[in-house]
């Protein structure tokens, strides 16, 4: 029973080339261990006489019959087992290059790595490769086995030579190895027992140095870090949760908000079934707050003093785990803790060959598989840490078409913070007795501004008014701002020079901003071809503006042409027509793209119903 | 409660949250076992009290009546809102399986039906990788098409707590909150937490069940462990393993692979 009170349980992954023996490590250190079942044990011998092979302790862990039937590992695996001093979890992470994504899942949850090499084959390809993700993944110190001694006759000076190339590799990475030990799994040497053929070896055995490392965890000592996971409507109490991932958090302390740099303090705690006064890094919390002000999921939450970054543009180390190219400049979709925004990667810096550390052959498109550096840009602002700050909000993921394709670690140093520049734009010039956060809380959603660009016949209209339909019967409060209604009434009297059709799209986003105050989503359905006035309307309130392209090629809209404009304006019977006489300017990163000649139209609402539910429904949990 | 086990209970929470908040119409699986108990427990936790989803017990009809008790009396303790779902007679199930995992299959033909009425996008389920090698290859947020297919050799990738869970309108999403809990782990946690549970596992007559599954292919094991303390005590040191009871998984090498890969828990 006291063996497992409040003791630690490592977990600890083994990576390295294909075929050098991580499985059959395991395996064996199980048994060795005395922690394989006996009918296990039977089952297992069965299965490799069936394939006509010695025991094999790799079956273990190896439990798809494609695994068993080609000896490798596909996808990661964990077992549990325990020495006599503490139990620990066994991470097993494949060591083919075609699973370097399950190689990854295996390894990101680890706390001590092991790094298995073929003291026969010495470093190969994924050798390196997988030293290179560990730095990335954050964990670098590492544990290394030279294994199939057997193999080489137990020979010291072939042991010293290969540790001598490791080093030189893992020193110029910035590895730490902390221990080298010469093992065969096979064979059963210096695992969990002291090998008599490895005589020279003087130091302790695998299994030993695993019991006597220490996971420092320094995650209560560093600054609070929240990021806002969720928010429960309980009864009349509006419940924020998030999982604390540094730092701690006690009754009546002061949170900062980012990124709409607010200060608020905390006021209860709420748990089931009773609530605590402190909590600690690695604690889900539920609290409530003193004053009522915009709080969204992702928001991260820290103390008044070493708060996070506020960050546009920033660098980043990627591994690209994608069969697609990566793509500079094209629109991703970047998540953080439990915030999620929009990215495009501006620049390729470096695509690292892992093999040599040099650039590979100056490609600067990274493929499957590739670690690359990159300089990547938000429209969003985006509070982060430096990852040798905080490893826990210092990474992220890149997602495209909804599926993860790379993750990344983040480097703050050649970047501005952006805090200071959007203190001195919040500025409020009036206060009101009804705030905006009130009516939110009554009408269930936050107001928006939805502006939809495109071209004449694009279908702007028509999505603008199905989704007001829609959106009303959900209890929404919305309304559209159409462009030739609005030019009936206030805009009346603007035409379609270059000046009109400014004045016309400051008009509308002035409009717009009164409906927002008031509480609503407004749908503004309007041409407006130019992104330098697009991005006016946006910072009018950019914290809501949603930009959505509605996508369709000047072609078929003159095909449609709904109103006749388009004959008329290749007659020339109406001037400065976008599109025809006046340019267009496509969005370059909007926030969504509605494609009306792939999708119909019940397509499109849909995805834009789910877009501003997403972006803007809150969270009914009563 | 010791700092391991409140690591996994804050683990299981945070995933709870997460899929409840990623995943649109998400229901639970309550197979009445110690292990969807202690979920259960721990969906209350993250939540605050009220489960924002129904439960589901998918019923073969076969379960022990000391099952079926608990099962009504909790229902209306817990105050939770519970879907029961029937299974198809063994007759419609795969007759190349071998008679245990047929029987054992006929869960998964439940559970679909289910999935389709209730067009569930996210389904809870209590397995541990520690149970039985194909489950120790799982995701936390495992993806399974309209036929529950689990295709084991392209699962997404999952790190730092990132996952996947847009996937195509027919595709659900198996959800995993005590995929790091090992069987010592729940019993330890029923402790601390004082979880009810079905007095099967307990010993009476030099016999106990550590598993439980349908009556006719599940049996127990030799054991004295009459509480909580002597079961954890047992475990401490029995090298036997903990589904050894249930026969579906004895069948032949490949044959509980053959039931996941179809849609089996």
């Amino acid at each position: 029973m006291s063996l497992h009170e409040s003791v630690e349980i490592p977990k600890v992954v083994i990576v390295g080339h294909v075929d050098h023996g991580k499985s059959s490590l395991i395996g064996r250190l199980m048994y060795d261990l005395g922690e394989v079942p006996s009918e296990k044990y039977e089952e297992l011998k069965l299965v490799s006489e069936k394939r006509g092979m010695e025991f094999e302790y790799a079956f273990l862990l190896d439990a798809l019959q494609a695994e068993r039937d080609q000896g490798i590992t596909i996808d990661t695996t964990q077992i549990f087992f325990k020495t006599k001093k503490r139990k620990y979890v066994f991470i097993d992470a494949p060591g083919h290059k075609e699973f370097i994504r399950n190689m990854i899942t295996g390894a990101s949850s680890a706390d001590i790595a092991v790094l298995i090499i073929d003291g026969h084959e010495g470093l190969k390809e994924q050798t390196k490769k997988h030293a290179y993700l560990l730095k990335l993944l954050g964990l670098d110190n590492v544990i290394c086995l030279f294994n199939k001694m057997d193999k080489i006759n137990y020979d010291e000076r072939k042991f010293l030579k290969v540790r001598e190339k490791l080093h030189q590799f893992t020193t110029s990475i910035g590895i730490n190895i902390t221990a080298t030990v010469p093992v065969s799994a096979k064979c059963g040497d210096n695992i969990v027992n002291k090998s008599k053929n490895l005589g020279w070896y003087n130091d302790k055995t695998f299994c030993d140095i695993l019991d006597t490392y220490d996971i420092n965890k320094d995650s209560d000592k560093l600054p609070l870090r929240l990021p806002v996971q969720d928010i429960y409507k309980i009864d009349d109490k509006r419940v924020i949760v998030g999982r604390i991932e540094t730092g701690e958090l006690k009754l009546n302390d002061e949170l900062f908000f980012l990124p709409s740099n607010e200060t608020v303090k905390l006021k209860s705690f709420e748990a089931w079934p009773e609530a605590k006064k402190k909590y600690i890094s690695g604690d889900n919390v539920g609290f409530t707050i003193e004053d009522q002000i915009f709080i969204d999921k992702g928001n991260l939450i820290s103390h008044l003093t070493s708060r996070p970054k506020l960050m546009n543009t920033f660098e980043a180390n990627l591994f690209w785990l994608s069969e697609k190219k990566l793509k500079v400049n094209k629109q991703y979709l970047m998540k953080i803790n439990t915030g999620e925004y929009n990215i495009f990667i501006s620049q390729v810096s470096k695509v690292i060959d892992t093999n040599n550390l040099n650039s590979k052959n100056s490609s600067l498109s990274p493929e499957k598989n590739d670690v690359c550096e990159v300089i990547i840009h938000s429209s969003q602002l985006i509070p982060m840490d430096d990852f040798k700050d905080n490893q826990k909000t210092g990474r992220f993921c890149i997602l495209d078409e909804e599926k993860i394709i790379a993750g990344g670690i983040i480097n703050l140093q050649n970047f501005p913070d952006q805090k200071d520049v959007i203190q001195t734009k919040n500025i409020k010039p009036v206060s009101f007795s009804v705030t905006e956060i009130d009516r939110a809380l009554r009408f269930n959603h936050r107001s928006a501004i939805i502006w939809m660009t495109g071209l004449s016949g694009s279908g702007k209209s028509t999505i603008a008014k199905e989704i007001e339909k829609k959106l009303f019967l959900k209890n929404y409060n919305v309304f559209v701002l159409d462009g030739d209604n609005l030019r009936a009434g206030i805009n009346r009297g603007l035409g379609f020079t270059t000046e009109d059709r400014t004045e016309n799209i400051r008009r509308t986003a002035e409009v717009a901003r009164l409906f927002s105050q008031a509480g609503f989503i407004v749908i503004v359905s309007l041409i407006s071809p130019y992104i330098s006035e697009r991005k006016k309307a946006r910072d009018i309130r950019p914290e809501i503006f949603k930009e959505i392209f509605i996508k369709a090629s000047i072609d078929e809209c003159k095909k449609r042409d709904v109103k006749g404009f388009y004959s008329k304006a290749i007659s020339g019977e109406i001037e400065n027509f976008t599109g025809i006489s006046s340019p267009y300017e496509d969005p370059k990163h909007p926030d969504l793209i509605l494609n009306t000649e792939k999708e119909s139209i019940e397509e499109s609402v849909k995805k834009l119903e789910n877009f501003i539910i997403k972006e803007f429904g809150m969270t009914n949990n009563s | 409660m010791n700092s391991h086990l409140r690591k996994l209970e804050n683990e299981s929470i945070y995933i709870f949250r997460q899929a409840y908040r990623s995943i649109k119409n998400i229901s639970m699986l309550w197979s009445l076992g110690k292990d969807s108990n202690v979920m259960v427990w721990i969906a209350f936790k993250a939540f605050l009290g009220k489960i924002p989803f129904p439960l589901v017990h998918v019923d073969t009809g076969k379960k022990f009546k000391e099952m079926y008790d608990f099962r009504n009396k909790y229902e209306k303790n817990w105050n939770v809102k519970l879907i029961k779902g029937d299974c198809p007679p063994v007759e419609e199930i795969d007759p190349s399986l071998p008679p245990a995992a047929r029987s054992a299959a006929r869960k998964t033909e439940g559970l679909k039906k289910i999935l389709k009425m209730y067009k569930f996008k996210g389904v809870v389920a209590g397995i541990r990788r520690d149970e039985q090698g194909t489950r120790a290859k799982e995701r936390i947020f495992s993806p399974r098409d309209e036929s529950g297919k689990w295709d084991v050799k392209n699962q997404p990738p999952e790190f730092w707590d990132q996952s996947n869970f847009n996937y195509p309108d027919k595709v659900h999403i198996r959800i995993h909150p005590l995929l790091s809990w090992t069987e010592i782990d729940i019993w330890q946690y029923i402790k601390a937490q004082k979880i009810p549970i079905v007095d099967l596992y307990f010993s009476k007559n030099g016999k106990r069940y550590r598993s439980l599954g349908d009556k006719d292919i599940t049996s127990p094991v030799n054991s004295d462990a009459k509480n909580l303390d002597e079961i954890i005590n047992e475990l401490q040191i029995t090298k036997v393993s903990e589904r050894s009871g249930r026969a579906m998984d004895h069948e032949q090498e490949d044959v509980f692979e053959r039931l996941r890969t179809k849609g089996y828990m």
